[in-house]
Order: C-alpha cells, then sequence, then structure tokens
C-alpha cells in the first residue's frame, strides 16, 4: 500500500447511505458501520482514484494532518483489503503481475 | 420492551426442494408450508422490512430458485435498498436466470456442496447434482456478483474439511464457509448418524486455523463451531428478536428459523398484521427479548449479552422448555442432555428429507 495505489471494491462490497446520515459498508453476510471521514474516504473509491488523491480529500474536509490522515486511512484500506473488501492495485505492477500470475500460482500450492 | 431496529430479514420463499439432505433445518411437516405468499405478499414484506431499517434480505427455503419470481422479489428488494444474498443449491442456475437474477440486482450468491468428492455429494444430497454444481460455481465467478461456496460439516465429510478447502482454491473461491451441522428439524432427526467424534472437530479445526493464516488475503474462511462440544452456546441470532427475523413459506414471522418448532409459543403471519408490528409488539418476539425473560444461571451470568441465553429453539428440542438456558452450555442444569447426544453418536440409517 502507498499513494500510487488504486483501490477498488471487490465484488458485492457496497456504500449504502442512510436517511439519518450514517453510512455503512455492506458485504456478505454484514454490515460494517463508518465513522464519517471513513465514509468520504470508501465513497471515493472507484478503482481509478489513487491513495494519496483520497487522502489529500479528507485532509481538506475534515480536521485532520496529511501525516495522521494518511496513517489511518491506510491502516483502514488494508485491513479491508486483507478481508477481501477491497482490491489493492498497483498501477505499475499491472503488466508485470499478468506476465507472473500462473508461476505464482504454482509456487502457492506447495 | 422497546424494539431495536432488525437489519436482517431471511425470506423462506419456498421449502420445496429437488434434494433430500438429511440434515435440512426445515420442519418435519412441510405440507402446512404449500400455501405459499404471492408476489405481491412479499413485495410488501420487503418494502415493510425496508423501513424498519433491514439492510440485508436472505433468499433461502427450501431451494429459492423453485419460486419463479424471485428475479421480481430481488428486484424489490434491490429497490428499496437492501442488500440481497441467495443462498441455493445451485442445481438450476443456468446462464438465463443467474443473468436475470444479476439483473435485477443480486448482490451475493452462497452455493453449498455437500462434500467435495462427487460419489460422496450425490449420496448425501440424494440426487446425482454435484456436476451441476461445479457448473454453476464456474458461471457464478465469471459474473459480477460475490460468491460463497457453502459446505455443511457432519459425521460423514468431516473427515474430507481439507479437500473442501483445496475445492474451494482450485475454483478460485474468496470465501468460505465451513458451518457444522444443527441439529434442528431433519438435522435434529438423523443427530446420531450426523454428530462428529470430537477427534473429527478437532481435528477440523486445526486444519482450518492452518487454512486461514496460509489464505489470509485470499480466502475468508467463515467456520461455524458446531455448538454440542463448545463450553457455551452460540449466540443464536445475536438475541431473540434484536436484530433478526425470518419469514416462512407461508407468512409466519419468526424470531429464529428454527422457531416454528416451539410449540408454546404462537407466531404471527404477516396476512394477519403487518410486519412492523410483528416485529415490534408481537407476543413471540417479546417472549424472549432482551434479557428480562433470563432464568438462572444466564440471569446473573456475565456473558447474557455475548450469547443471550443461547438458542431458544434448542433449549425447547432438549430440554423441553424455550425458556431455560441453552442446553449446549456447560453451566446449563440440563448440560448431561448434550453430552449424552455428543457420546451418542452411531453409524445408523439416515432418514432422507422428503417434501
Amino acid at each position: 500500500m502507498n499513494s500510487q495505489t488504486q483501490p477498488k471494491f471487490a465484488k458485492g462490497i457496497r456504500l449504502r447511505h442512510d436517511r439519518d446520515g450514517s453510512v455503512m459498508l455492506l458485504v456478505p453476510e454484514g454490515a460494517l458501520v463508518l465513522n464519517r471521514s471513513a465514509a468520504a474516504a470508501l465513497a471515493l473509491v472507484d478503482g481509478k482514484r489513487r491513495m494519496g488523491e483520497i487522502v489529500a480529500a479528507i485532509v481538506d474536509r475534515f480536521d485532520v494532518t496529511p501525516q495522521r490522515a494518511k496513517t489511518d486511512l491506510h491502516e483502514l484500506f488494508d485491513r479491508l483489503g486483507r478481508r477481501g473488501f477491497i482490491i489493492i492495485r498497483q498501477p505499475i505492477d499491472e503488466a508485470r503481475a499478468g506476465r507472473s500470475r500462473s508461476a505464482r500460482g504454482e509456487s502457492s500450492k506447495e | 420492551m422497546n424494539a431495536p431496529r432488525p437489519l436482517s430479514l431471511l425470506c423462506e420463499v419456498t421449502y420445496r426442494c429437488n434434494l433430500q439432505c438429511p440434515y435440512c433445518y426445515n420442519p418435519l411437516a412441510l405440507k402446512a408450508y404449500r400455501d405459499e405468499l404471492s408476489t405481491q405478499h412479499w413485495c410488501d414484506v420487503l418494502q415493510h422490512a425496508a423501513e424498519l431499517g433491514v439492510v440485508q434480505a436472505h433468499f433461502s427455503g427450501g431451494e429459492p430458485t423453485l419460486r419463479r419470481d424471485l428475479a421480481t422479489l430481488i428486484g424489490e428488494a434491490s429497490r428499496a435498498g437492501l442488500y440481497t444474498n441467495l443462498i441455493t443449491q445451485g442445481t438450476f442456475l443456468e446462464d438465463a436466470l443467474l443473468d436475470r437474477l444479476i439483473e435485477s440486482g443480486l448482490d451475493h450468491i452462497q452455493i453449498s456442496i455437500q462434500a467435495p468428492e462427487e460419489k460422496v455429494a450425490d449420496r448425501i444430497a440424494g440426487a446425482h447434482v454435484h456436476g451441476r454444481k461445479v457448473q454453476a460455481l464456474e458461471r457464478v465467478r465469471q459474473r459480477e456478483v460475490a460468491l460463497t461456496l457453502n459446505c455443511v460439516l457432519h459425521r460423514l465429510n468431516h473427515d474430507a474439511i481439507g479437500e473442501v478447502i483445496a475445492f474451494a482454491e482450485r475454483l478460485g473461491i474468496t470465501r468460505l464457509e465451513l458451518a457444522n451441522v444443527q441439529f434442528y428439524g431433519w438435522a435434529y432427526r438423523n443427530r446420531e448418524t450426523l454428530m462428529p467424534t470430537r477427534q473429527q472437530v478437532d481435528r477440523g479445526e486445526a486444519i482450518v486455523c492452518a487454512a486461514r493464516e496460509r489464505l489470509l488475503g485470499k480466502m475468508e474462511i467463515v467456520y461455524v463451531l458446531p455448538d454440542y462440544f463448545e463450553e457455551f452456546p452460540k449466540p443464536c441470532m445475536n438475541g431473540w428478536g434484536r436484530q433478526f427475523m425470518t419469514v416462512t413459506p407461508n407468512g409466519y414471522v419468526l424470531p429464529c428459523p428454527a422457531a416454528a418448532a416451539i410449540r408454546t409459543l404462537r407466531f404471527d403471519n404477516v396476512r394477519d398484521r403487518p410486519l412492523a408490528e410483528i416485529w415490534r409488539n408481537s407476543e413471540s418476539f417479546e417472549r424472549y427479548r432482551g434479557t428480562a425473560w433470563m432464568p438462572l444461571p444466564c440471569r446473573t451470568c456475565e456473558r447474557r449479552e455475548i450469547d443471550w441465553g443461547g438458542c431458544r429453539c434448542q433449549a425447547y428440542l432438549l430440554a423441553g422448555d424455550a425458556g431455560v438456558t441453552d442446553p449446549a452450555c456447560s453451566l446449563s442444569a440440563d448440560h448431561t442432555i448434550v453430552a449424552g447426544l455428543r457420546e451418542g453418536a452411531t453409524n445408523g440409517e439416515l432418514i432422507p428429507r422428503r417434501a
């Protein structure tokens, strides 16, 4: 995870905005209640925007230092990534990842 | 007491099914459920649930794809803002139906297999269907919808738990649910033969733990423990009437999908009373809501808001009283019943589910 990462939602993962203003991340068989800044950050996830842009937008909108926002958001996205809700993509690695996919697949079976 | 906000609605749209799994939790007497709700009834239920604050609608059965209006119901739920989840055995998931369901807004599909190996799987299902399920899994995986592979674990397939995980890996599954059989309905009737051994349970848990670590970030493995083997009971439904409700094919509203077995409660029907009123005020939902109803040892237990006294249906089935501590709890006065069942496992004949 770094500022160039382009996060996107995995299949079946989406945000829900309630009438009372609360926001949830809906996932298979569950719902995570989000605080306002997490909700605002996740609302910017579209598979194209980079982490750097998402962090900058949150710094603009909330009373938070750039360093703090970066640490918190990278941690949040990492956590969601480990649970399979968000797919973390590195744009630069894309071509290389494609070429080595089959080799990696085989070695991971060991 | 004030009713909390319900989060989840289980729509059991039909109890019809072409399989005969001996662990089915559906009621033994299915005749009463043939008078199914109409499309309009179900649409009203979904609307009312959304107005109550429900965020997830699960479509199950029986086999839900046997309802011809399933895509209509999923469309209705989706337009009402609900997250939609289809729980199916997958034997009818042809391309055309699958596309229609996804176009209607389906978010997530759970497909169950009976075992990783065809011969065993077909024997448990009572039909030659494993191959069709594998095809359905492939079809779903190629489409824009979340997928979970389910496998119910019991004495006959518990030793194949590692093979289930390997099967899921081969198919590129990212979410796997391994649920130990829960003893309700047909599973309760077949409990002696389905009961896993202590050795199977311990071995299974070790395999799941190792696989979780190895597959971190690639596959999420949800493991549902066998509560007859636990020290404390499962927090059934996260508490009676707290987050969850089930509507049966003929319109009864239940606090737990197995609750119809409780003969001492009278349940309300959406044909007679609005869903919101049933959730908030009905006798059946109020009866075991919160902690005020609890007897000892639950009443003074520090876990009373963790496991909520366990399962009311299990208390009724095993101890004959839905108002006592779940006998699965080691602190229950009736716990010896569970110990007896746990050790009473036999290799007897299974009674297949019948319609």
